[in-house]
């Protein structure tokens, strides 16, 4: 099945680069050239022999070098499921790399595109509503990143404030080590202190 | 009216727009027969609720429903069968419960749990802060000695959060033991 | 018609003129809306009473559990998939353990695969008892609700005996479930849907037949089969387009390749294919081949052990899955990507209720309001799961 699809889009997209990808545990994805997204999704869409009438989910994952974002396709007709899969090479921490959007040819793609762009830091060129979705409009960072630091404040609301923290169980640990005069291999702990 | 009757076409998607038929006087009497009988019907049903079906709900202070036995309620830790083995810490994915041990001294007396397992660590403490406990019972399928477990205690609202926090080692929590333990 | 210095007026007293052209009027609809079903906030232009647009805004519910997921053992998620929709808790920690044991390939056993079957349709059964419960309130009818909250109490006992909760059980772990069930409550859950069936008779006649609310609901809020596949719905919402797709029929798990059962779909009996009562008279028949396929499984069930063989440390192997079940409001699907570690590299969570509100731009231009209040509520939607 995976193998039909990548020679399917080799053959109806020239610079696709499509590669079918199986796997031993799970499931497999084909994975195609960024550039070649929009006319893949389309092609899909279009052909009687697949016939990818749904987009089921945008999932990004984030990897040290790359976003990896993951279009689940379904083809309620047929009865058939496909991952297509993009890397986006991210040249920095904080870059926002960028895909075409698919709006046009799912329309369920509006929020899933806005949710990947809100969680994951993907900008989707041609998209008609590029707002968060979850999150508030001004917040900062990207959620699901894996290097994401919560913001000190928003609108003058502390998050995480000292206060609510419950230190008092927390530094217990701290007082039963002084107690047995610094000796940490004695104490048993399921909190040391600090987070 | 014509000025500011609003022309549905200018919102209306062509798939929302249906049209209606036309009413005659035939279906007018018709539908009013319908609406009547139909909540007539509805009505009956109501009725008979009132006459014949005893209440399904109870008067809860003056009558307290008994929970079934495995309901995951109050957590308690009996601490004298504890063996500060921290699995229920680790198993906690809210990591609301805060266990801190000592190593025992050899030369003091030897200690067992009830099932026979020996204590190896001094418990200094075993808090529970239960406005964080989401009640999945994880912690207790985890124990090795069966010592904490669920209790069907459910009444034990309280008014800030930090009574919420349960320290298993003061002596009025002990003493619950025997009021509420399984 | 009256009139005031000689000119004449509308109903309100104000001057008719052909040449007024009025600004659309903002109206929020929500968070603390009651026909909302929990936190959604929809800003509506309207034109009078029609609307114009439809926008809603999401994330008042938001907790990125996928956020939490990636920082939690595998036996430690299943308590927070509960949370996302706490209405369907059973399915959603089904689909959960599905996707891990899948990568995993554990073996379930065969008792422990009749109980979760078993589960999952009592608990879609509770579910679409919610649904009408609460759909009778935005629309003005009261009554249903109390009889389906007492219908939805006994199966909420029967849960609490077996899991030990009311609403998220925690009770399909990995690898089978968590307590046995006893002969006892298999007799109860027996009695329980005989009674059921004979009174969903009655409960549809009180509501679904009704005049008024087939006046409320026939024609309003049409889903089209090509706008479902655009939106990607799912479930009953699809279904009651007419199309036939059902995941436990079409791309079976668990045991349902095993069991004999219909495929609902609606047939626009009052109005319009895909209108509010199509979607309502799907889920109420849905009720009815839940029973079909639990009096099946309760027939069927066989003794044995109730937990296959899973490692005490979970390490799930390097790879990627993506896992669709049908849940009461739809398919939900877990994309698991994992590194080999003891928590998953990524989690994302495919909610059917997040697709179907993407819908409500589309649907609610040229209704009245009061429509669209029956529309929101035909989705059926749960903010916990749309936010996650």
């Amino acid at each position: 099945m995976l193998n039909e699809i990548a020679n399917f889009l080799s053959s109806q997209v020239s610079n696709s680069n499509a590669a079918a990808h199986e796997a031993e545990v799970g499931s497999g994805h084909v994975l195609v050239a960024p550039e070649s997204l929009y006319a893949c999704c389309k092609a899909l869409k279009e052909s009687d022999e697949f016939d990818m009438n749904v987009l089921e989910v945008v999932s990004g994952v984030d990897y040290s070098d790359r976003i990896e974002v993951n279009y689940m396709i379904a083809s309620f007709t047929k009865g058939s499921e496909l991952i297509l899969k993009v890397k986006l090479p991210k040249e920095s921490a904080d870059a926002v790399p960028e895909v075409d959007s698919v709006v046009s040819i799912w329309k369920s793609a509006n929020f899933l595109e806005r949710e990947c762009y809100d969680m994951n830091g993907v900008r989707f060129r041609n998209h008609p509503d590029p707002r968060r979705i979850l999150t508030p409009d001004d917040w900062e960072g990207y959620p699901l990143r894996k290097d994401y630091k919560t913001q000190k404040e928003w609108h003058g609301m502390e998050i995480d404030p000292e206060h609510k923290v419950n230190s008092a169980d927390h530094n217990f640990f701290k007082k039963v080590v002084e107690e047995m005069q610094g000796d940490e291999k004695k104490v048993a702990y399921s909190w040391k202190g600090e987070e | 009216m014509s000025g500011i009757t609003p022309d549905i076409s200018n919102y209306a998607s062509k798939d929302t727009m249906i049209h209606q038929e036309e009413l005659t006087f035939g279906k007018w009497c018709r539908n009013i027969w319908d609406a009547v009988s139909t909540c007539f019907k509805g009505l009956m049903i109501t009725g008979r609720y009132i006459v014949a079906v005893k209440p399904v709900t109870i008067e809860y202070p003056e009558v307290r429903e008994e929970l079934p036995t495995n309901s995951r309620s109050r957590l308690f830790n009996d601490v004298d069968n504890c063996i500060s083995c921290l699995q229920c810490a680790a198993a906690c994915p809210v990591d609301c419960i805060y266990i801190t041990a000592v190593r025992r001294d050899k030369e003091a007396p030897k200690l067992k749990t009830d099932d026979g397992t020996p204590i190896k660590l001094d418990l200094r403490q075993y808090t529970i802060d239960t406005a964080l406990c989401c009640y999945c019972g994880l912690c207790t399928t985890v124990c090795p000695t069966q010592c904490l477990t669920h209790t069907t205690d459910y009444e034990y609202a309280q008014y800030t959060l930090s009574e919420m926090k349960y320290d298993y080692l003061a002596e009025d929590i002990r003493a619950w033991k025997h009021r509420i333990v399984k | 018609m009256s009139s005031i210095d000689g000119k004449e007026t509308g109903n309100f007293g104000q001057p008719v003129s052909e040449k007024i052209k009025s600004d659309l009027l903002t109206l929020n609809m929500g968070p603390q809306h009651p026909a909302t079903h929990g936190v959604l906030r929809v800003e509506i232009k309207t034109d009078s009473e029609i609307v114009a647009e439809a926008i809603p805004h999401l994330g008042y519910l938001h907790r990125c559990f996928e956020k939490h997921a990636e920082n939690l053992d595998y036996r430690g998620i299943v308590p927070f998939t509960d949370r996302m929709d706490y209405l369907g808790a059973m399915a959603m920690e089904w689909g959960y353990c599905l996707t891990v044991e899948k990568m995993l390939g554990t073996e379930i056993p065969r008792r422990a695969q009749y109980i979760r079957t078993i589960c999952a349709e009592l608990q879609r059964i509770a579910s679409h008892f919610v649904y009408a419960g609460t759909y009778g309130i935005d629309l003005g009818a009261f009554s249903l609700f109390l009889y389906l909250m007492e219908e939805r109490e006994k199966i909420l006992r029967l849960f609490e005996e077996m899991s030990g909760a009311r609403m998220l059980y925690n009770y399909i772990w990995l690898g089978g479930v968590w307590n046995d069930i006893t002969d006892d409550q298999l007799k109860r859950i027996s009695k329980f849907v005989d009674e059921l069936q004979e009174n969903m008779k009655t409960y549809h006649s009180l509501f679904g037949e009704n005049k008024i609310l087939i006046e409320r609901l026939a024609n309003v809020g049409v889903i089209t089969e090509e706008t479902a596949y655009q939106y990607g719905a799912t479930g009953p919402v699809l279904r009651g387009s007419g199309i036939k797709w059902d995941l436990r029929k079409d791309r079976p798990y668990g045991i349902y390749d095993e069991l004999d059962f219909d495929v609902c779909v609606g047939e626009g009996l009052k109005g319009t294919v895909g209108d509010c009562w199509d979607r309502y008279h799907v889920r109420i028949k849905e009720v009815d081949e839940s029973i079909k396929i639990i009096r099946q499984c309760l027939d069927g069930i066989e003794e044995g052990p109730i937990m296959g063989k899973v490692p005490k440390v979970l390490k799930v192997p390097e790879g990627e899955i993506y896992m669709r079940t049908e849940c009461p409001r739809g398919e939900l699907g877990y994309h698991l990507v994992s590194d080999g570690g003891k928590t998953p590299y990524r989690l994302k969570v495919k909610s059917s209720c997040f697709t179907h509100v993407s819908m409500l731009p589309d649907l609610a231009p040229g209704q009245m309001v009061a429509d669209l209040v029956a529309t929101i509520g035909s989705i059926d939607i749960v903010l916990g799961e749309v936010d996650r």
